[in-house]
């Protein structure tokens, strides 16, 4: 839980709830993270996603103490309900984000689910893993007309920095 | 009493001879327009029987398309209008069998048809016509702006590829001019005048003529004509294409776009004086475009802008040279 002054006292403001009651919602998050790790991309409801979006990050956090780390390890323990996935956190995970200190996760929206109920949906994923991304950059033709434009006016600007330079 | 019937005679004569000499703007594009449109209807007319020809779109979304079509009277921009109403709106530029191709020019033969937007991957094709067509708007523009005493004529506009920053339409103004420098203000009302065309919306409908039908068109203008027949030296079939915007007439060296309506930011941003020629003092204007879809931030705008003002060099026409073989 995000615990702070602010989310302690609610000033009528609902915090969302899922499941039915802390406990289902914790043992479903722990589902949820047990197949993010596994997969390293999931599809859920918007909602989840966000939710143990959260855990993922921390997760990882821990993760990157070290497999000796007592804390770290009861922290896997707890999280991951299958258990063959504690080496893949500790041996594949941590060394990947070593150098990050946050933002392990990315987080997309899809279309809302074709079911009865037309769920909000998102993908959540680990970053660096192997599959092809989400969300092609889409980057303008550098033939257009104004990116032509452009090209010969930066042409132009460094010539007359050069020019005065020398 | 004498003296004043010969004094009306002479000024009869003396008006009767100018204006054999010299029409006003109005009337030489009214003229020209019918000749025009007097060119297209024999043309027309040339064609009794509808004849069908088939059109394969190519493109993306359109994969075997395949559109049943009139011979001599279907152009691309009614082919555009069996698909979507984007289709019609945004493209600018056909290509008809991958020959740049105008949107409003009758197609001839079964053929594939690629409509073309400015935000194609390879708009070179498009750049150019689009370049091209904002100079003859200008063209257009500075023809009708001016007096009815003072004349225009438009030389031949030079291409400028699109890096160069701006595009440019020369010109030699009425020897009363010479010594006139064009203010901020006159610049902003030929922009204002540009504006109002754009607005129109009107089409650059092409034709394509003999040299005798394009040296009768432009009877009132000696360098029009010679590029009449230079153009006509040129071609491999022996003919000009003649394009018309409004009541304007105007020879172009490559396809123009579809209509006025695809240019939005467009100014006329300076007039330089080039040099003494024989027939008068050479000016060149120049300005800056862009179209509907590619819009620039007004910083951005700004800057470009501020470049366009520079006297734009024509680069000099390139001789075909033996190029390096670098295939191994």
């Amino acid at each position: 839980m995000r615990l702070s002054l602010s989310t302690l006292i609610s000033h009528g403001r609902m915090a969302r709830r899922m499941g039915m009651g802390p406990e289902s919602r914790i043992n479903m998050l722990r589902n949820i993270l047990t197949g993010l790790v596994r997969h390293e991309r999931i599809e859920t409801t918007r909602a989840r996603a966000d939710e143990v979006r959260f855990y993922a990050e921390k997760l990882i956090d821990y993760a990157k103490r070290g497999d000796t780390d007592e804390k770290a390890m009861k922290m896997a323990d707890f999280w991951l309900t299958e258990k063959d996935l504690i080496p893949k956190l500790f041996k594949v995970l941590a060394p990947r984000f070593e150098n990050q200190q946050k933002g392990y996760t990315r987080m997309a929206r899809i279309p809302n689910r074709e079911n009865l109920d037309r769920a909000a949906m998102a993908v959540l994923e680990y970053k660096g893993h192997p599959y092809p991304p989400l969300i092609t950059p889409k980057r303008d033709n550098e033939l257009t007309l104004l990116n032509q434009l452009l090209k010969g006016y930066r042409e132009e600007r460094a010539k007359k920095a050069a020019g005065k330079a020398d | 009493m004498t003296c004043r019937s010969v004094c009306r005679v002479l000024q009869r004569r003396l008006v009767a001879s100018t204006a054999e000499v010299r029409l006003s703007a109005a009337e030489l594009s009214r003229m020209r327009s019918v000749l025009f449109s007097k060119e297209q209807a024999r043309q027309r007319a040339l064609i009794p029987r509808t004849e069908k020809i088939e059109v394969t779109m190519q493109g993306p979304g359109l994969k075997g398309t395949l559109l049943i079509m009139n011979k001599g009277v279907s152009t691309p921009h009614s082919c555009a209008r069996h698909l979507t109403e984007w289709h019609v709106s945004s493209s600018a530029l056909a290509l008809v069998d991958g020959e740049p191709w105008s949107m409003n020019r009758p197609l001839t033969q079964s053929c594939s048809l690629t409509l073309l937007t400015f935000k194609e991957t390879e708009p070179c094709e498009v750049n150019k016509a689009y370049w091209r067509s904002c100079a003859a708007l200008l063209g257009q523009v500075l023809q009708n702006a001016f007096k009815d005493e003072l004349s225009v004529e438009l030389l031949r506009s030079p291409e400028l590829p699109v890096t160069s920053g701006a595009f440019c339409c020369d010109l030699i103004l009425d020897r009363q001019l010479d010594t006139w420098t064009p203010s901020e203000e006159a610049l902003q009302s030929l922009t204002r005048d540009a504006q109002q065309l754009i607005q129109k919306d009107l089409p650059w409908e092409p034709l394509e003529v003999l040299p005798s039908v394009a040296l009768e068109v432009f009877s009132h203008s000696r360098c029009k004509q010679e590029e009449v027949e230079e153009r006509a030296a040129e071609s491999p079939s022996g003919t000009v294409m003649l394009y018309r915007c409004g009541d304007h007439v105007l020879l172009s060296r490559g396809p123009l776009v579809a209509r006025t309506g695809l240019c939005s930011q467009y100014e006329v941003t300076a007039m330089h004086n080039l040099d003494q020629g024989e027939r008068g003092l050479r000016r060149r204007v120049q300005g800056l475009s862009l179209p509907l879809q590619l819009q620039a931030h007004h910083t951005i705008w700004r800057r470009l802008r501020k470049r366009a003002e520079q006297l734009v060099e024509v680069p000099p026409p390139q001789v075909p040279e033996a190029t390096p073989i670098s295939s191994y």
